[in-house]
C-alpha cells in the first residue's frame, strides 16, 4: 500500500532522509521511530505530499506522488505534529472545510462528521471558535477530520501527543479497529510502548537511513540482544544507551 | 472551481466568526478609531486634490497639461504601490503562512491553490489603494464636470490595474522562489520591494513637486511642460489606464473602452500565464521555502564568551535578555529591510529642510527659520514615532512563544521591560538628536532654538520608548504571525494616540513662552516677571510630563503584562 523507493531528501548540505526504501503492507500497522532529527518527520512530510524529495518515488496505494499527487493525497489521511487549525473556524466547518477539499458528499458529511464528533467526545464543541479548544481537543478534531473521507492509508505524526489517557486508549482502539478493517496506519511516534503495543512492524531510521526493519523480536536479533524491550533495542541501535 | 471557492472559505468563515469572538469590544473601538482617522485622511486627499486641481483649472493652456501629468503620477505611484504589496502579500500568502501545511496536504492540484491564494493576495494588497484612490478620481470627476460614464471607467480600470499589479508580484514570487536560495527568499523579496518604494519616494522627493504650484517657475517649465505632454510607454498598465481615463474624462467613450479593454485582457492574460506557471513551479517552490538556511552565524565565542564592558555591570539575567534581544534583533533578516527604509526616510527628512524656499518668501526669514525649527521638534518626533511603532512597540510581542523563558527566569517584569526600554531607547535617542541637530543646521537656527530643540527632543525620547514599551506590554500578541504588524492593533493605535497627544502636549507648552522670549529678543526688551513665571512652569510642566510618560508607561506595562 505504501512504497518508498531510495527516498532521499537534503537540505542544503545536511542529508535529512537518505536513499530510504520501505513497503507497508494493506492494513499494517507500521510504527516509524527514531531519535530527534534523524528524518522522521521529514519522511511522512513526503509520504504526504507536503514536501517534495531530492530523490527517489513514494506510491501509495500504487499511485506516485509525484506526478498525480491528488490523487494520492485522495487516499491518505495525514495528522501532522504540530497541526494547523483556523482558530477563527468553529470545529464544524473545519470539518466541512475538510470534506469539501475531499470531495465528500453532504450525506456523507453530514453521517460522518456526527459519529466522529461523538466518538472524539468533541459533539457540544462542534458549534464553538477552535480557538476555545483546549489542546487536546484540537488534537481530536485533527484526527477527526483525517478520517471523515474514509482514507485508505493514515499517516500520522505523534499521534497522542496532548491526548489524556482516555483519548490514548480511544486512538489506540480505534487504529486497531481501522487496521483489521484494511486502512494502512504508518505512524511515527517516541512513545515505544505504544509502538510495541500497536505495530506490526516498526523501522527504526537514524541519521536518515532505516538501521532496522521488522517486530519487536527481529529488532531485538538486529540489536544484538537477548532480551530487553523496544526501548533497549532502540538505545542500543541508535548507539545512545548509558555507559 | 468548487474547490478554490472552498480554499477560500475559511478566510471569510473567519471574518464572520470574528465578530463573535471574545475580543469583539476592542475590535469594535479599533474599527472605530480606524474608520475615524481613515475618513478624517479620505476628507484631506479629496480636499488637498480638488483644490490642486482648482488651482491648475485656473492656469490657461498648462492647467490641464499639468492635471493629467498629475493624474499618471498618482496613478504610476499606485502600481508602484499595489506591485510592492502585491510582492509581500503574495509571498506570505504562497510560502508563508502556517495553514500551508494543512492546504498542501489535501487532494487539491497546486494551480488551484495558487488561484485561490493569488486571489486572496490581491484584495489585500488592493484595497487600501482602491479605497484611497477614490478622494483622487471623485475630485477629477467633479472638477471636470465628468458623468457616471467616467466614475464606472476609473472603477473598471484600477480594478484592472489591481489584478494586473498582483499577478505580476504572484509570478514574480513563484518564479523567483524556484531561482533563489532557499531561507532567503523571504528577505530577497522584502528588500527588494522596499528597494523599489525608496526609489520611487526618493525619485518624487527629487522631481520636487512643489514647483509645480509656484506661478514663478512656469517660465523655466515650458520645456519640461513639453515634455510633460508626451504619452507614457504604449507597454505600460499605469498607460492604458490613464488614457481610459483620460477618455472618459473627455467623454470619448469609444476610446476609453479600448484602453479598458487592453488593460483588462492584459489582466486575464497574466492571470492565465500566472496559473500555468505555478502549476508548473509552485510545489518546487514551496519544498524550497520550507529548507532550513545554511548557518548563517557560526558559533565563534564558544561558550565562554567575553562580556561587553558596557553591560558587565548588569545582574545575569539582565545581561542575558540585552544581549539577546541585540543578537535577535540584528539576526532577523527581516529588519534589515526597514533599517534601509528609514535610512531612506532620514535623508527625504533632510533634504525637505535643504529645498525650503526661506529666501522667497516675504516672512522675515530668521522669524521663517525659527518657526520650522520650533515645528521640527515636532516633525523628528513624530518620525521617532514612528519608528517606534515599527520596533519598540512589538519588542514585547516578539518574544511569540518564547515569552514562557521571561516567565520563568529569575528576573522581575521590571527589568525585562526596562532592558527593552535601554536596548531601543539609547539608540532612537542618538537618531533624534541626529535629526534634530542636522535639520537645525540646515535651518541654520540661533544657538537658543537649536540647545531648546537638543534639550526638548532628548526628554521626549525616553517618553516615546516608554510609551512604546509600556502599551507594547500592556496589549501583548504573542500569537502573531508578524509581530511587526502589531502597530495596527488597538494597543498600537493608542500608542500613537498618546505618542502624537504627548509631542503636541510638549509642543504647545513650549510654543508660548518660547514666542515671548523670542519677540523680546527681536524687540531687544527684557522679559517681565509674568513671562518668566509662564516660562518657568510650562517648562517645569514638560519635564514633569516627560517623567511621568516613562513611569507611568512602564508601570502600565508591567502590571497589565503580569495581570
Amino acid at each position: 500500500m505504501i512504497e518508498l523507493t531510495d527516498l532521499t531528501k537534503q537540505y542544503g548540505s545536511t542529508l535529512a532522509v537518505d536513499h530510504l526504501n520501505l513497503t507497508v503492507a494493506k492494513g499494517e500497522i507500521f510504527g516509524f521511530i527514531g531519535p530527534n532529527g534523524a528524518g522522521k518527520t521529514t519522511t511522512i512530510r513526503m509520504m504526504a505530499g507536503v514536501l517534495g524529495p531530492t530523490g527517489g518515488t513514494v506510491r501509495v496505494g500504487g499511485i506516485p506522488m509525484a506526478t498525480d499527487p491528488e490523487a494520492a493525497k485522495r487516499i491518505i489521511g495525514f495528522i501532522p505534529d504540530r497541526p494547523f487549525l483556523y482558530e477563527k473556524l468553529t470545529g464544524m466547518e473545519f470539518m466541512r472545510f475538510v470534506a469539501d477539499l475531499y470531495g465528500c458528499g453532504d450525506d456523507l458529511f453530514q453521517q460522518k462528521a456526527e459519529q466522529l464528533l461523538i466518538q472524539f467526545s468533541l459533539y457540544d464543541w462542534a458549534d464553538h471558535l477552535i480557538e476555545a479548544y483546549s489542546h487536546g481537543m484540537k488534537q481530536r478534531l485533527i484526527i477527526a477530520s483525517a478520517l471523515l473521507h474514509e482514507p485508505r492509508v493514515i499517516i500520522v505524526d505523534e499521534p497522542m501527543v496532548g491526548l489524556d489517557p482516555a483519548g490514548i486508549r480511544m486512538v489506540k482502539d480505534l487504529l486497531r479497529e481501522l487496521a483489521r478493517n484494511g486502512t494502512t496506519i504508518f505512524m511515527s511516534t517516541h512513545t515505544l510502548e505504544i509502538a510495541e503495543d500497536l505495530c506490526d512492524r516498526i523501522g527504526v531510521i537514524h541519521h536518515g537511513r532505516l538501521v532496522a526493519l521488522g517486530t519487536t523480536g527481529d529488532l531485538r536479533g538486529t540489536a544484538l540482544l537477548q532480551e530487553g524491550d523496544l526501548e533497549e533495542v532502540f538505545l542500543r541501535l541508535t548507539g545512545k544507551e548509558a555507559p | 472551481m468548487n474547490e478554490i471557492i472552498a480554499l477560500l472559505r475559511p478566510r471569510f468563515l473567519s471574518f464572520k466568526n470574528t465578530g463573535d469572538s471574545r475580543s469583539a469590544g476592542s475590535r469594535r473601538v479599533r474599527y472605530l478609531l480606524f474608520g475615524a482617522i481613515g475618513l478624517a485622511f479620505w476628507i484631506g486627499a479629496f480636499l488637498v486634490f480638488y483644490r490642486v486641481l482648482n488651482y491648475f483649472q485656473g492656469i490657461e493652456e498648462f492647467g490641464d497639461v499639468l492635471a493629467r501629468k498629475l493624474l499618471s503620477m498618482v496613478l504610476l505611484t499606485f502600481f508602484s504601490l499595489l506591485v510592492f504589496s502585491g510582492i509581500v502579500a503574495s509571498l506570505s500568502k504562497l510560502y508563508l503562512s502556517r495553514d500551508l501545511l494543512l492546504v498542501h496536504s489535501l487532494p487539491v492540484s497546486g494551480w488551484k491553490i495558487f488561484l485561490a491564494r493569488w486571489l486572496e493576495s490581491t484584495i489585500d494588497s488592493s484595497w487600501m489603494v482602491i479605497l484611497f484612490s477614490l478622494p483622487v478620481f471623485l475630485s477629477y470627476g467633479i472638477v471636470y464636470h465628468a458623468g457616471p460614464f467616467f466614475y464606472a471607467t476609473a472603477g473598471m480600470s484600477l480594478i484592472a490595474l489591481c489584478l494586473i499589479a498582483s499577478a505580476i508580484s504572484a509570478l514574480a514570487v513563484v518564479i523567483a522562489a524556484v531561482l533563489l536560495p532557499a531561507g532567503r527568499i523571504r528577505t530577497v523579496f522584502v528588500f527588494f520591494g522596499l528597494l523599489l518604494v525608496i526609489a520611487l519616494i526618493l525619485a518624487f522627493r527629487l522631481m520636487r513637486p512643489e514647483r509645480l504650484v509656484n506661478p514663478e517657475n512656469f517660465a523655466t517649465l515650458l520645456l519640461y511642460l513639453r515634455e510633460m505632454g508626451t504619452p507614457g510607454s504604449p507597454f505600460l498598465p499605469t498607460t492604458w489606464v490613464f488614457d481610459s481615463l483620460n477618455a472618459a474624462l473627455s467623454g470619448l467613450k469609444g476610446e476609453a473602452f479600448f484602453h479598458l479593454a487592453l488593460a483588462w485582457s492584459c489582466a486575464a492574460a497574466l492571470a492565465f500565464v500566472g496559473t500555468w506557471t505555478a502549476g508548473a513551479f509552485y510545489f518546487r517552490g514551496y519544498t524550497k521555502a520550507q529548507t532550513t538556511a545554511e548557518k548563517l552565524f557560526p558559533h565563534k565565542n564558544g561558550p565562554r564568551e567575553k562580556r561587553n564592558p558596557l553591560i558587565e555591570r548588569l545582574s545575569g539575567p539582565a545581561w542575558a535578555f540585552t544581549v539577546k534581544e541585540f543578537r535577535t534583533f540584528f539576526r532577523d533578516q527581516t529588519q534589515w529591510p526597514q533599517l534601509f527604509m528609514i535610512a531612506a526616510l532620514i535623508v527625504i527628512y533632510l533634504y525637505n529642510f535643504s529645498v525650503l524656499p526661506l529666501g522667497q518668501s516675504k516672512i522675515r526669514t530668521v522669524y521663517l527659520q525659527n518657526i520650522f525649527s520650533f515645528l521640527n521638534m515636532g516633525l523628528a518626533s513624530f518620525v521617532l514615532t514612528a519608528i517606534a511603532a515599527r520596533f519598540v512597540y512589538p519588542a514585547v510581542s516578539f518574544e511569540g512563544d518564547a515569552f514562557w523563558i521571561v516567565r520563568v527566569a529569575p528576573i522581575s517584569l521590571k527589568t525585562f521591560l526596562w532592558v527593552k526600554f535601554a536596548v531601543y531607547g539609547l539608540p532612537l535617542l542618538i537618531l533624534a538628536e541626529i535629526l534634530i541637530v542636522s535639520s537645525n543646521l540646515l535651518l541654520q537656527v540661533t544657538p537658543f532654538m537649536m540647545g531648546l530643540s537638543v534639550v526638548t527632543v532628548f526628554l521626549m525620547t525616553p517618553g516615546v520608548v516608554a510609551l512604546g514599551v509600556g502599551l507594547g506590554a500592556a496589549y501583548p500578541d504573542f500569537k502573531s504571525e508578524n509581530p511587526a504588524q502589531a502597530v495596527t492593533s488597538f494597543g498600537g493605535l493608542l500608542f500613537m494616540l498618546l505618542a502624537a497627544g504627548f509631542i503636541a502636549a510638549v509642543i504647545i507648552l513650549e510654543a508660548g513662552p518660547v514666542y515671548q522670549l523670542f519677540m523680546a529678543d527681536y524687540h531687544g526688551r527684557s522679559l517681565s516677571v509674568l513671562h518668566w513665571t509662564w516660562l518657568i512652569v510650562s517648562f517645569a510642566l514638560v519635564l514633569l510630563l516627560c517623567i511621568l510618560a516613562v513611569v507611568l508607561s512602564m508601570r502600565l506595562g508591567e502590571r497589565r503584562l503580569r495581570g
